[in-house]
């Protein structure tokens, strides 16, 4: 058993290329026991070819990868588990028809002679369930478990195997406020059990808040190592980025106009319930909250993505009849939804395709499409929008995150919306894309639009909304403007459903 | 029912047995013949070809991939039983599962390198394999028909044998090979790999299953029990020709989605697989029974999937509204 600060895994000057790309030029990384440790870096700067590298999904093409003074065997996720080394990836890989229980000890069942030994690894899984200090049924089926709780059971599948280095991919990208500070209580145990923590996330008020040790990357290179006490906010993000950031909020002063969204007692009980406000031309409303609070749902029946139950939306005056997105459409409503890979995109399909997508009228030239409109519409979006593909026909899969999301954008600004209706625009994507998101949808507003977003960081929202709405567990607890809103004032809101102080 | 619960039997395959025991019933008070230990016997010897290749392609599917070169299988394989029978007449009835099982796991290792070595899609492959097969077929058959008299009489005896008045030889096997593999499939590690890899295949590579193995296995077993129903089928009817079993591959796809096997992968198990076999076996011989003609016979096949599918989707649909209120409950 390690103690705590010796070193477990030292990577150094490792490479890795795929086709001609080169992913990873020379990256290190030192992993010491009992320490809780961040990787940090922009979308394709290598985190993930480095988590993947370590979890066996990939082998190094060279450089050094020590475990424990001993070389360390890539390329094989078994080889890998053996080592004692276990990835909690971004979206859970839990087999959602077995149990919880099957879950923890997939690959590695408890025998009885030749047969599984179900009752054993049952209350194995329920004594890890419960040293996590989340008591889940082993029983229970995995399908309809939250992120949260899907989370937990990969820790405790992490514990089972005794890993000493757990690895865990944007933990925190799905999560809301309280399941995220129950993940950090999670991840100081295992500190305090001796374990390596390494994660990567682009919360970075939530890395200087739990990490020890802070390793940045760019480009497929490691530019800093550094104890936690000896770095700060700027210098990474300076970091990171390679060049000093302008603004990470570039919020302008609008003209504000005449009301373009009136939304009046909307309820869905299942979901929300009550819920009024409006929206006004050049305004940037914030609907916040915890994830599960009612927000996208609110958005979707807006929209007419699902139906409500009683209230009213109006838009531009006019009732807007509900359950019907393209009414909404027609109207000039658009919805970039949360998540892009499932809701936003069509993943195959090329770039330009997935552009036009909503801008069908634009194209048709005597009923049929015509593709000089669609490569003119395409070029004009990535112009605008600085989106980078090497051919307009390539599926938006190859792009980075932070591509995909600002071709979903292009794609809802292409149809000229009056209102710009933002879920999460910009989770999982790096500092510095986030920063060109929120001047765009800035602009958006600027243009006379009028936009309501989602999100669940609070920076993001207090830097860009005129006017913030808090939600909590489907009713509406406070309304702030951009002057009286305060961290403090939404995490209140959002968690007790008081205005807090 | 102590070895119902303990072969986790869920509700699933309860609620067909019990579709089962009524259809057989109100078919039954119709036409009283049909609860006869004759009846009986009969139902359980036409179902015994399907059955035994339901339980064969359970794991496959269970691990989303399918297997449709089944048919063309169990012709292959008792055309060849049938002609070696001929050219060699002291055989006795072993050596005829002995040559099926030959040719069943040939084309099952075939499938099996294709499908988990090559990583091909199981569909197509299987569809050429499909043709392939029955290509086969009608190569080294060359138009030749086999009858009872080319037969071993030990065979024949055998596909004649009932226990207890009401169970076939046949129908024995299929009893065994469903518990064998019920079993395999609940308690063994290998049989919940295919519960995972089917349930979320990208996870299982991740988490260091031996897909490969896995996967090639199940295709040699399937390719195995369509050996053995070869068998099944020469004792059923006591003929082959070229087009023996032609077409039937998609009617024990059929079967066993309607006994709970999801297409998706991941659930279903052959318990249910079976008991489906034998509900489309019970209501096609039902409505014969009552006088129905038998071009209904596919329309009835074609109506009772669906029922089959919309069923497993409302299930699925309230289920899943059940754990988001649980959720939502649970946040409160």
């Amino acid at each position: 058993m390690a103690a705590k600060g010796d070193l477990l895994l030292e990577m150094s000057g490792v490479q890795k290329r795929f086709g001609g790309a080169v992913a990873l030029r020379g990256t290190g990384l030192k992993i010491r026991a009992g320490e809780i440790h961040a990787l940090l870096g922009e979308n394709g700067a290598g985190k993930s070819t480095m988590l993947k590298i370590l979890a066996g999904v990939h082998a190094n093409d060279g450089g050094s990868i020590k475990l424990g003074g001993k070389d360390f065997v890539t390329g094989s996720p078994e080889a890998s588990i053996d080592q004692g080394v276990a990835v909690i990836y971004q979206e859970p890989s839990l087999f959602l028809d077995l149990s919880l229980a099957e879950n923890v000890f997939i690959g590695r069942q408890p025998k009885k002679g030749v047969v599984i030994d179900w009752k054993f690894a049952q209350s194995e899984a329920a004594k890890l369930f419960k040293e996590l200090g989340v008591e889940l049924d082993p029983k229970r089926q995995a399908r309809g478990l939250s992120i949260a709780d899907q989370q937990v059971v990969e820790i405790a599948k992490a514990l089972s195997m005794n890993a000493n280095i757990i690895l865990m991919d944007e933990p925190t990208a799905a999560l809301s406020a309280s399941e995220v500070s129950r993940l950090m209580t999670v991840m100081r145990s295992l500190k305090s059990a001796n374990k390596a923590v390494i994660f990567v996330s682009h919360r970075l008020d939530e890395v200087f808040a739990i990490s020890d040790f802070i390793t940045v990357m760019r480009d497929g290179a490691t530019v800093s190592e550094n104890p936690v006490e000896k770095t700060n906010l700027q210098k990474v993000i300076k970091e990171m980025v390679g060049r000093e950031l302008n603004e990470m909020f570039p919020k302008t002063k609008n003209k504000v106009g005449e009301v373009v969204l009136d939304v009046h007692d909307l309820t869905n009980p299942a979901y929300f319930r009550n819920i009024s406000f409006t929206v006004k031309k050049g305004e940037i409303v914030a609907l916040a909250g915890l994830v599960g609070s009612g927000r996208s749902e609110v958005a979707r029946a807006i929209f007419g993505v699902d139906k409500y139950e009683s209230g009213s939306v109006t838009l531009n005056g006019k009732d807007l009849p509900k359950g019907s997105p393209e009414d909404a459409m027609a109207r000039k409503i658009a919805l970039v939804p949360e998540d892009r890979r499932q809701q936003g995109l069509f993943m195959i399909a090329g770039v330009n395709r997935n552009i036009s997508m909503e801008s069908f009228n634009k194209l048709v030239d005597r009923g049929l499409i015509n593709f000089k409109r669609e490569r003119a519409l395409t070029n004009t979006w990535r112009d605008k929008l600085s989106i980078k593909f090497a051919n307009q026909a390539d599926p938006v899969d190859r792009l980075s995150g932070g591509n995909q999301q600002k071709t979903v954008l292009a794609k809802w600004l292409a149809t000229d919306p009056d209102l710009l209706i933002v879920d999460e625009p910009t989770r999982g994507i790096d500092v510095a894309t986030k920063a060109e998101v929120h001047r765009l949808v800035n602009q958006a507003a600027s243009e006379g639009k009028a936009v309501l977003m989602i999100s669940s960081e609070l920076p993001e929202v207090l830097g860009m909304a005129d006017r913030i709405i808090v939600m909590r567990e489907g009713r509406q607890v406070a309304e702030l403007s951009r002057e009286e809103a305060t961290q403090e004032k939404i995490i209140a809101a959002a968690t007790t459903g008081k205005r807090g102080a | 029912m102590n070895l119902f619960s303990k072969l986790k039997i869920s509700s699933r395959e309860a609620s067909l047995a019990v579709i089962l025991f009524i259809t057989i019933g109100v078919t039954g008070l119709i036409n009283p013949r049909f609860l006869t230990g004759d009846g009986t016997k009969d139902l359980l010897t036409s179902t015994s070809v399907v059955a035994i290749l339901a339980i064969g392609i359970t794991p496959i599917v269970v691990m989303r991939h399918i297997d449709i070169s089944i048919a063309s299988t169990v012709g292959l394989s008792a055309w060849v039983i049938a002609d070696f029978c001929k050219k060699n007449p002291d055989f006795i009835w072993w050596q005829c599962f002995v040559i099926g099982a030959i040719i069943g796991l040939a084309v099952g290792v075939l499938n099996g390198l294709l499908v988990a070595g090559l990583r091909l899609p199981s569909l197509v492959v299987t569809l050429g394999t499909l043709y392939i097969v029955r290509g086969a077929v009608y190569v080294v058959s060359n138009s030749i028909d086999y009858n009872a008299q080319e037969m071993p009489p030990s065979l024949l005896a055998l596909g004649q044998k009932v226990y207890f008045g009401i169970l076939p030889f046949t129908f024995l096997l299929v009893i065994i090979a469903v518990l064998a593999t019920a079993f395999f499939m609940k308690y063994t590690k290998s049989g919940r790999d295919a519960y995972a890899i089917g349930s979320n295949p990208p996870a299982a590579d991740l988490v260091g299953l031996k897909v490969f193995r896995r996967t090639f296995l199940a295709f040699v077993f399937s390719g195995f029990m369509a050996g053995v129903a070869g068998v099944f089928y020469l004792m059923r009817f006591a003929q082959v020709d070229s087009t023996a079993f032609y077409g039937q591959e998609l009617a024990v796809v059929a079967a066993v989605v309607i006994g709970g096997v999801t297409i998706m992968g991941g659930s279903g198990t052959v318990v249910g697989a079976v008991i489906g076999a034998l509900l489309v076996q019970t209501i096609q011989g039902g409505l014969a029974a009552l006088g129905v003609d038998a071009f209904w016979k596919p329309a009835i096949n074609g109506l009772l999937l669906i029922i089959a599918i919309f069923a497993d989707r409302r299930i699925a649909v309230s289920s899943e509204k059940r754990l988001l209120a649980q959720r939502i409950r649970e946040r409160v």
